[in-house]
């Protein structure tokens, strides 16, 4: 019994992560068409920049603070990535921003090794409390990630489904030309969405900081399952990453359980499987 | 594609034939890049020689990558996968089946060209993007799956045995056998590039739908490449181990890939000889930089940025090589 709770509550931690991670990349994905390989090294900044000023702003409220410093960081980043390079490729094959972004993944580590130095950091739990359930403690934090996590989610469905500005998102992709016509500033509606996208990855990288050792290397790592997710679930479904979050953080988490030296290549077999039957993902629509 | 079709000169200039003059030059300058590396040990040092049987390696590497990215228009982030596959047999090979050197080395292509036959299978039933994650998807489980099996693969460590023949540990005499492999893969992939092949691929990026309608079989043709691309990139992968001195499994990680597809749009991925430009730019401009600097990743980067906002062609295009364009129109 307890080995369950344990277990379903480390899945649910783990899938409440992955989830903000790829929600970020499948939501810029849905309304640029484009695939920001650098959505794990602004993750990594995200942590990064938390790991740094938690030190001085410690405490649940401090950790707040700075998780919420860190993601105005990456927001801010990824406008500025947007408007000065993203934004000059728009109208070029989809190949180009996969390219530039695979640019600025490269870009990114090197600036962050000069900001943070090579070392991992580790950051205290902000909310230290434990509580039993069923036999299993269960710290109160990890709680805490997946309550972000719903709320991220409930926030997005409401932006994306009950707003003028959520339907011009979905509109963007479908129809730019009569939207644009319309009066909608396509451009800021693009560096929007793009910020919101980093923002998700600042915020997933923030609220995990805590939780694992943070330094180089967490880019490409993180970068790597949030693309499983996504592509599993289905590239620009919000559902789908929800999903596709929840499906691999299971089969990663029973396979650590029954196959412990197999488990990292669980999720890959996993994306293969899915696409191997379903090219577009769960969720995904087969226009591509 | 936009970019390329503004330079598309008008049709009366394209039934022009070339002068026998023109194609004469490229013959020349070939012939004096080929005479400049065989005499290579003459000229420079060990060190540059060391560095110049990477690039052998690399330029096959990119170039059978680049039949993929700039070719067919299939940007694989997985043929790090193959290039991992190609070492590795050379090195277990020797290890666990007693291989010697060569026996492994002419069994790397086989096996190489095998496992993308499979993965092409599935990877190439994915589109685009999608294309580009799931091949990524494959590099890092062959990663893990190398890295997890410690005890037939060496794990994270890697193999590294005494599997390179004796008389090619001289550096000198190791380059100019890797040389000599890799000008003769480079001529088969030019065959190919020149071939009907190379041609449908070339089309079927541009308009995949209308070679389609046109009778061929679009996915099986892509099969096709695909495979052809994991042979050679499992033949540098091979190469590799003469300058490497073994295997370890960063050679399967996607940021492997990533460079094949760093050289090919550095040196231009629209051209034959492109990916070549890129591999030599790679390494020597690691080489030259990393005695300055420490971020190597960052110039890189900045590089790779200028590039695709400024020359999406490389290198090659900015050098006014040969385009692909005017390779199609001299086929008509």
């Amino acid at each position: 019994m307890n080995t369950f709770v344990t277990e379903t509550v480390s899945i649910l931690t783990n899938a409440a992560m992955l989830f903000v991670v790829a929600a970020g990349l499948t939501l810029v994905f849905g309304a640029l068409r484009l695939i920001n390989m650098a959505h794990g090294s602004i993750f990594m900044v995200g942590a990064l920049a938390v790991a740094s000023l938690a030190s001085g702003l410690t405490g649940g409220w401090g950790f707040a603070v700075a998780l919420l410093a860190a993601v105005g960081l990456c927001a801010a980043l990824g406008a500025g990535i947007e408007v000065s390079i993203l934004r000059r490729l728009h109208d070029r094959e989809p190949l180009a921003q996969l390219l530039a972004t695979f640019a600025l993944v490269l870009v990114i580590a090197d600036l962050a090794q000069r900001v943070w130095g090579t070392s991992d950091r580790t950051v205290a739990t902000p909310v230290a409390g434990r509580f039993t359930v069923g036999g299993a403690v269960v710290p109160e934090y990890d709680l805490v990630v997946v309550g972000i996590a719903a709320l991220v989610a409930l926030g997005l469905w409401l932006l994306l489904t009950r707003t003028a500005t959520g339907w011009r998102v979905r509109a963007a992709v479908e129809d730019p030309e009569t939207l644009a016509v319309g009066g909608t500033n396509l451009p800021l509606l693009r560096t929007g969405v793009f910020a919101l996208g980093a923002g998700l990855a600042g915020l997933a990288g923030a609220a995990i900081a805590p939780l694992e050792s943070v330094g180089p290397g967490l880019d490409t790592q993180i970068i790597v399952a949030a693309f499983i997710v996504t592509v599993v679930g289905g590239l620009g479904s919000v559902a789908g990453a929800a999903l596709g979050a929840v499906v691999i953080a299971t089969v990663e988490g029973l396979g650590t359980l029954w196959v412990p030296s197999y488990a990292s290549s669980a999720g890959y077999l996993v994306m293969i499987l899915v696409l191997a039957v379903r090219p577009w993902g769960l969720f995904g629509t087969p226009d591509r | 594609m936009t970019v390329l079709e503004e330079k598309i000169p008008p049709a009366t200039e394209r039934t022009t034939p070339a002068r026998p003059v023109r194609r004469i030059i490229p013959l020349i300058a070939l012939a004096a890049v080929l005479a400049l590396l065989a005499a290579a040990p003459y000229l420079v040092t060990v060190t540059t020689i060391l560095s110049l049987e990477q690039v052998a390696a690399f330029a096959v590497f990119a170039v059978a990558a680049n039949l993929l990215i700039g070719q067919a228009g299939l940007v694989s982030f997985g043929q790090g996968v193959f290039f991992g596959l190609g070492a590795y047999t050379v090195t277990l090979g020797w290890e666990h089946a007693g291989l010697s050197f060569w026996e492994g080395f002419a069994l790397a292509p086989v096996l190489g060209a095998a496992a993308a036959a499979l993965i092409g299978l599935v990877a190439l039933r994915a589109r685009t993007l999608y294309f580009a994650l799931i091949t990524l998807a494959f590099s890092q489980l062959f990663y893990q799956l190398v890295e997890q099996n410690t005890g037939f693969t060496g794990g994270a460590n890697g193999v590294f045995a005494p599997v390179v023949p004796a008389w090619m540990l001289s550096p000198v005499d190791g380059y100019l056998t890797l040389l000599a492999i890799a000008v003769a893969a480079l001529a088969v992939l030019r065959w190919l590039y020149k071939s009907n092949f190379g041609l449908l691929l070339r089309a079927s990026r541009e308009n995949r739908a209308r070679v389609q309608a046109l009778g061929t079989n679009v996915y099986r043709l892509y099969l096709l490449a695909f495979t052809v691309s994991g042979a050679f990139c499992s033949l540098a992968g091979a190469m590799f181990v003469v300058y490497n001195q073994g295997s370890n499994a960063e050679l399967f990680d996607w940021t492997t890939s990533g460079q094949a597809v760093l050289m090919s749009v550095i040196g231009g991925m629209y051209t034959f000889a492109g990916p070549v430009v890129g591999a030599f730019v790679y390494q020597f401009g690691h080489d030259w930089l990393v005695r300055f600097v420490s971020d190597w990743q960052l110039v890189l980067g900045g590089v790779l940025l200028l590039v695709v906002l400024l020359r999406p062609d490389g290198l090659a295009g900015a050098l006014r090589l040969s385009s692909l364009r005017n390779r199609t129109r001299g086929r008509r």
